[in-house]
């Protein structure tokens, strides 16, 4: 075998690796809607939810309980990526990325800001000022954003195909939570800051790849997604949280009720799905590009219906059915693709 | 805090209609093997790049 094809075939094994952690990366995520759907319903949320819905209205509540909760999340979820990394043995490099903050590390902490309080916060108050469906659909749209800030940034190539990709499976989840959508939008009487949040969350997802793609140009994803978790906490439980104690929310009093058996196998299983997608999320991103990533990763929209439909029981609709074959249309639009002309993400 | 009655009927009410049997369980048990699978593919990447 000659240098060329040893050449090849090296990069064809990179790609199939980029697809498959895009594809973990999905189903972990669409696995993390069952913990995280079923911890509002646990206390202290659920008593939490009620005492400020009661003084404040269930729209404040909302936001102000998922603060709390995307704290713990962020929690364990930090929990879970000491384990994968000490699994991996790389503490020594986490050290050593940590050092150097300006070359790397800041990258990871602008990422937090963007993936954390932005994103999942604007994703929370489009859930609460419009609905859940409006709320994933907005989310879909990530790609978009992620895919032409890297283009634009540092010249990330898109080849046709892989936008087709993109493309298709944006509309299968649009198909998915499309009647909901409607059922949300038709409603009526739905303020400016509904979708702002959307606006949030897809800018805010988007911002966050663009910039966890240069982070990682001289950085391991592993370490990468740690800081930018660390990150996470930190504006969570050292500026958020505080902050709206200091306003008269009771965060504290709840914070330090959750200490309860299932209220934490809940949060530690959220923590290990949400975690683990992430680093899969990011592990994709070197080896087959931010928009490819993050377009399969798209996929948990279907995946979410699909393990909600399987654990909770509810009926699946033909939406899911037209939808998902829109999704593995998409998909299959960009895993067929000849490795040869990804191997140069960048542009000349 | 302990649950209450009403967050435990909330609770098991989620897993009552699944169409997996003990689904109270199962997904805990999904989540352990795909997690373990990531790792372990983890494991190989890094032995192979």
């Amino acid at each position: 075998m000659d240098l060329q094809e040893l050449k090849k075939l090296e990069q064809k094994r990179r790609v199939r690796y980029g697809y498959m952690w895009a594809l973990f990366c999905a189903v972990l995520w669409g696995l993390w809607y069952l913990p995280g759907t079923v911890v509002w319903d646990l206390n202290p949320f659920d008593e939490m939810f009620g005492e400020i819905a009661a003084a404040s209205g269930d729209d404040v509540s909302l936001v102000v309980t998922a603060v709390l909760i995307s704290g713990f999340n962020a929690l364990t979820v930090i929990i879970a990526l000491l384990v994968w990394n000490g699994v991996l043995g790389k503490y020594g490099e986490m050290k050593r990325t940590l050092k150097e903050f300006k070359p790397c590390s800041k990258w990871f902490f602008l990422g937090s800001i963007f993936g954390g309080p932005v994103a999942i916060l604007g994703s929370f108050i489009a859930m609460g000022f419009v609905g859940g469906a409006f709320a994933a659909v907005a989310a879909l749209m990530y790609p978009v954003v992620g895919s032409i800030l890297a283009s634009q940034w540092y010249g990330e190539k898109i080849s046709r195909r892989a936008a087709i990709g993109i493309f298709m499976i944006i509309i299968g989840g649009l198909i998915i939570f499309g009647g909901g959508l409607f059922a949300e939008l038709g409603s009526g009487n739905i303020g400016w800051i509904g979708y702002l949040g959307g606006l949030m969350a897809a800018v805010g997802w988007g911002i966050e790849g663009a910039i966890a793609g240069k982070g990682l140009d001289i950085a391991e994803p592993d370490i990468g997604i740690t800081i930018r978790f660390l990150g996470e906490n930190i504006i969570w439980w050292i500026i958020l949280i505080p902050l709206l104690a200091i306003t008269g929310f009771p965060m504290i009093k709840y914070a330090l009720l959750a200490f309860e058996p299932l209220t934490i196998l809940v949060l530690v299983f959220a923590g290990i799905t949400f975690g683990f997608c992430y680093v899969s999320w990011y592990k994709s991103f070197p080896l087959i590009g931010v928009g490819r990533g993050q377009g399969i990763g798209n996929l948990y929209g279907m995946f979410a219906v699909i393990f909600i439909i399987l654990f909770f029981g509810d009926v699946p609709s033909w939406t899911l059915l037209l939808g998902g074959a829109f999704c593995l249309l998409g998909s299959f639009t960009m895993f067929s693709e000849e490795t040869g002309g990804l191997e140069s993400l960048r542009g000349e | 805090m302990v649950q209450t009655a009403a967050a435990m009927e909330a609770y098991n009410g989620y897993w009552a209609n699944a169409y997996l049997p003990a689904a109270d369980i199962l997904w805990i048990v999904v989540i352990l093997i795909v997690a373990l699978l990531a790792l372990w593919q983890a494991r190989t990447f890094v032995s192979k790049f």
